[in-house]
């Protein structure tokens, strides 16, 4: 077992200290003199027609600098990860509550509110189309011209999934909905921008995940020159998938450049969950057949996804739905479909778990129905179907890289909750006799990294200055997982330097190079591996500049732990500032780049499908059903990830810990609630959150497993943990109550409806 | 709207500053004093990022208008260090790593301060409790609490 200094251990964030005492400047936290504070008109109405968008009154308010509208727009009048066709602002047709129409920009931000009062405009309302079954009658009115299916997949089928089924000896059949869920990062979407008119440069600072393709968005947008536009992205006060998106960048650019002034636009809490992107809600059916032995035999999976108005990134989340919802298992015979629909519902977009959380939650409760059936226990039937390494998967690629789903299993049963779960719910329910207790397990592999066939890398730069200092440059953002600490832990143990030394830079386009998203739970492989790209490049680097310094070969140095020292005499060595001081004199400062591209899975179904490396994890959770209220606690939650090698264990448990509770607000409590395309949820006195008062105890076993292409041996855990809680404390809630749901989010009303038409079946 | 003054005491200083009497205190602190340390989350008293202690008592700067706090005694997150010095608190959310997105923690901290200034024993429940209003997205709230807890020891054996 190698020993390292900083790689596998608790180590503390970089970015902590300024972090705790107030002193870290987010993009909202900019302000200046002369800074105009911005607004955006949102549609009135959720469909509709616009007949007449007139602003002249509001551009004669005092106090109003600019009010834009589509006509503004020098450029393409729209965006979207994937497809660009979510407008900037909306030019004949809104289509969702959340459509931009028109900006203002104001000196400050009651003239902005006042500004927008005085916006005429008028609409021809169109029928408003909620759910996927209504857009896909005959008579139903287009959202886009080219019909309301945003995107269609249907994975060739493995075998003939009709014979499996036929063939089984058992066959269950069900359908599972979900809602649209929020991310509710505690940081809203906004920033600054400012045009500097002689450089010709935009500056726009926004929370968001990926700078350089906001960069690229920006330019369509404005018809600019992609390098005269610097976006800083880093840090971000949380994005969960949601700022991967544009939301104020092109408007903030738009205003900075037609005032010509410093603008700020920060979205309020209502604006940010109407207008942003949603975890999209899904119905799911599956058909699954096995045999009296407990194997699997086939899996038929249809997805049916409400995407909302616009595109984003809709169609590569219904493909993860479909290549997570046969989970980590070996089905002989295989078919996956799904469609993604528009409507005037919620926007759907990314959202940590990405597409899967929507099909995990239906899958890992058939898995438990067909165990039950067999009289098994949960953990020995999915230990019988699950997959290994080398294994050809249920989609029929090949798995390539480490498999730890058996050993996360295998863990789960050893651990007291699982062992002694009938002693520990009897003890609970001694104490609390109007409780009923219950334990449920469930588990997921989750994709890493974009999948084959995209644009799937990274660069770094690694600079040593005078003094010592190592600056690492990386386009990554740091959204609050703690990428950057891990980033800054990689290089000093390649290195063999101090953490301390390293400062990182990130997220700017002008000063860091592009490292591609953040998203996708990719960014600790991917950069972990340019990392370890420079540095390689970096030691002969090192080695001639000791050479040059001391006048001999360099085949007769070697570099080892922030030193280059001669083979022959180890005592005589020069330090890494050494180093640098002398390469900084003879004028060629120290720099070098890195690079890593994703290694990518033997098949391609198209549009990323599939991937090479995931993430396994097992999920227990104990929980409580009070059969008065029908309200449900979860009690603990243990957690076991296998994510190749953990880089900070901290960081593994803070990603744990926090997907958790997202996870148990998604079942229990989290739901945008939209009727006839109006929000009903507008805060979080009515999106429900869940608070330090709700939480679970919690327990992360880090199931470790070297993955042999990884940095250090690492894969990825951003996104996992989030997603087998749900099924997990849906099976905990059936273990307590004998009832099962179809649907999340699991209020008490739904409980106790469930609840009572049991004891009626089992009265009659 | 013609500006006031207000006079107060912020972080143990005198300070005299003109608001437009609308301002809440969180936006006389974050446009015109250029303390940032304080967060708007929602601008309306359900997510606890802008909790200040105003005479010791937590409350969410958002929902205090400026003029209210003529006279009495502001403390901020950037008012807990004493120089490079931090509190124990602080020490310990870096420790803990409790430290995720950052944006919710001023505000679990000021919350926090507020506890432990009024009750250096704290349960879990009544830690739990203290900083239910504060809205957490990122940690989960388990190592938040762990923190506080090795702060509250660390603060007894002083």
């Amino acid at each position: 077992m190698t020993s390292y200094r900083y790689i596998g251990r608790r180590v503390p964030r970089i970015d902590a200290r300024d972090k705790v005492t107030g002193r870290t400047v987010y993009s909202t936290d900019r302000y200046s003199e002369n800074m105009l504070r911005a607004r955006v008109l949102r549609s009135s109405l959720p469909h509709a027609k616009i007949i007449r968008l007139d602003v002249s009154r509001a551009r004669e308010l005092p106090g109003v600098e600019a009010v834009l509208t589509h006509e503004d727009i020098p450029g393409h009048n729209g965006f979207g990860i994937v497809t660009p066709n979510w407008p900037v602002l909306c030019v004949d047709r809104v289509r969702y509550r959340g459509d931009a129409l028109a900006l203002v920009a104001a000196r400050d931000e009651e003239t902005a509110e006042e500004a927008l009062s005085l916006i005429e405009v008028e609409y021809e309302p169109l029928p408003i189309i909620e759910t996927p079954e209504e857009a896909l009658r005959e008579d139903a009115p287009l959202i886009h011209e080219g019909g309301n299916i945003q995107h269609s997949m249907d994975i060739p089928p493995k075998g003939d999934v009709e014979k499996g089924l036929a063939e089984s000896d058992i066959v269950i059949e069900e359908t599972y909905s979900t809602q649209f869920m929020e991310h509710a990062y505690l940081e809203t979407e906004g920033g600054v921008a400012i045009y500097d008119e002689e450089e010709g440069v935009i500056t726009v600072w926004c929370g968001d995940q990926y700078a350089f393709r906001d960069q690229l968005q920006i330019a369509r947008s404005l018809d600019w020159d992609p390098l005269k536009i610097r976006v800083i992205g880093s840090p971000t006060g949380g994005a969960f998938g949601g700022k991967d998106e544009i939301s104020v960048q092109i408007h903030l650019a738009l205003l900075a450049y037609y005032t010509k002034k410093p603008v700020r636009l920060h979205w309020s809490r209502e604006e940010s969950i109407v207008a942003g992107p949603k975890r999209h809600a899904m119905k799911t059916t599956f058909r699954i057949g096995m045999g009296n032995d407990g194997k699997l035999k086939a899996i038929d999976v249809k997805v049916v996804a409400n995407t909302g108005a616009y595109d984003t990134i809709a169609g590569p989340v219904l493909n993860l739905s479909l290549e997570s919802s046969p989970g980590p298992y070996k089905y002989p015979q295989s078919r996956f479909r799904g469609i993604s629909v528009y409507t005037n519902n919620a926007m759907g977009g990314e959202f940590r778990g990405f597409g899967a959380a929507q099909v995990v939650f239906g899958l890992e409760q058939e898995l438990d129905k067909l165990a039950e059936r067999l009289g098994m226990d949960p953990i020995e039937f999915r230990l019988l179907n699950a997959v290994e390494e080398g294994d050809i998967s249920a989609l029929g690629h090949r798995l390539q890289t480490s498999v730890g789903i058996k050993e996360t299993l295998e863990a789960a049963r050893k651990t007291d909750l699982w062992r002694d779960r009938e002693k520990i719910k009897r003890d609970l329910n001694a104490a609390a006799r109007y409780k009923k207790f219950g334990v449920g397990v469930a588990s997921e592999w989750h994709a890493v990294g974009l999948g084959v066939g995209l644009p799937d890398f990274s660069n770094i730069i690694v600079e040593i200055h005078e003094g010592g200092e190592i600056i690492l440059r990386t386009g990554a953002i740091e959204i609050g997982q703690g990428n950057l600490t891990a980033y800054a832990q990689m290089l000093a143990e390649a290195l063999g330097c101090d953490i301390e030394k390293i400062k990182v830079i990130h997220g700017d386009t002008f000063e860091s190079p592009d490292s591609g998203t953040v998203t996708a739970s990719r960014s600790i492989l991917i950069n972990g591996n340019a990392i370890l790209d420079a540095v390689k490049t970096l030691q002969p680097k090192l080695i001639e500049i000791a050479a040059d310094k001391f006048g001999i070969p360099g085949d007769e140095l070697e570099y080892s732990d922030g030193r280059v020292s001669f083979r022959s005499d180890p005592d005589r060595t020069l330090t890494l500032a050494e180093l640098a001081d002398h390469a900084g004199s003879s004028g060629v400062p120290i720099k070098v780049t890195g690079t890593a591209v994703f290694a990518t899975s033997d098949k391609d179904f198209g549009d990323g499908l599939p991937h090479n490396y995931y993430t396994y994890i097992t999920q227990i959770a104990l929980v409580g059903v009070d059969t008065g209220t029908g309200e449900v606690e979860v009690l603990k939650v243990i957690s076991l990830p296998e994510m190749g090698k953990a880089i900070n264990v901290d960081g593994v448990e803070g990603q744990c810990e926090g997907a958790v509770v997202m996870g148990q607000g998604y079942t229990l409590y989290e739901n945008v609630v939209v009727e006839k395309g109006e929000f009903k949820t507008t805060g979080f006195a009515t999106y429900i959150l869940p608070t330090a008062l709700d939480v679970p105890e919690q327990e992360t076993v880090i199931v470790e497993k070297f993955e042999k292409s990884g940095p250090f041996g690492a894969k990825g855990v951003g996104e996992a943990p989030t997603v087998p809680v749900t099924p997990a404390i849906v099976n905990a809630i059936y273990d307590a109550v004998r009832v099962r749901f179809k649907k999340l989010p699991i209020t008490p009303e739904a409980v106790l409806e469930k609840m009572r038409d049991l004891a009626g079946t089992e009265e009659r | 709207m013609e500006e006031i003054t207000v006079q107060f005491m912020l972080n143990g200083k005198a300070v005299r500053v003109e608001t437009p009497p609308a301002f809440t205190l969180l936006r006389l602190l974050r446009e015109r004093l250029g303390l940032t340390g304080t967060k708007p989350g929602c601008e309306r008293g359900e997510c606890g990022a802008c909790t200040v202690l105003l005479d010791g008592e937590p409350v969410n700067s958002c929902l205090i208008l400026a003029p209210q706090v003529e006279g009495r005694e502001v403390l901020t997150i950037e008012g807990l260090a004493d120089g490079d010095k931090l509190n124990p608190i602080q020490e310990a959310f870096i420790e803990k790593s409790a430290v995720q997105c950052g944006y919710c923690i001023p505000g679990m901290i000021m919350s926090a301060t507020a506890l432990l200034d009024t009750n250096p024993e704290p349960s879990r429940d009544e830690i739990k409790t203290a900083i239910s209003g504060n809205l957490c997205r990122c940690t989960g709230y388990t190592k938040i609490i762990r923190a506080i807890e090795v702060a509250a020891e660390r603060i007894r054996k002083r």
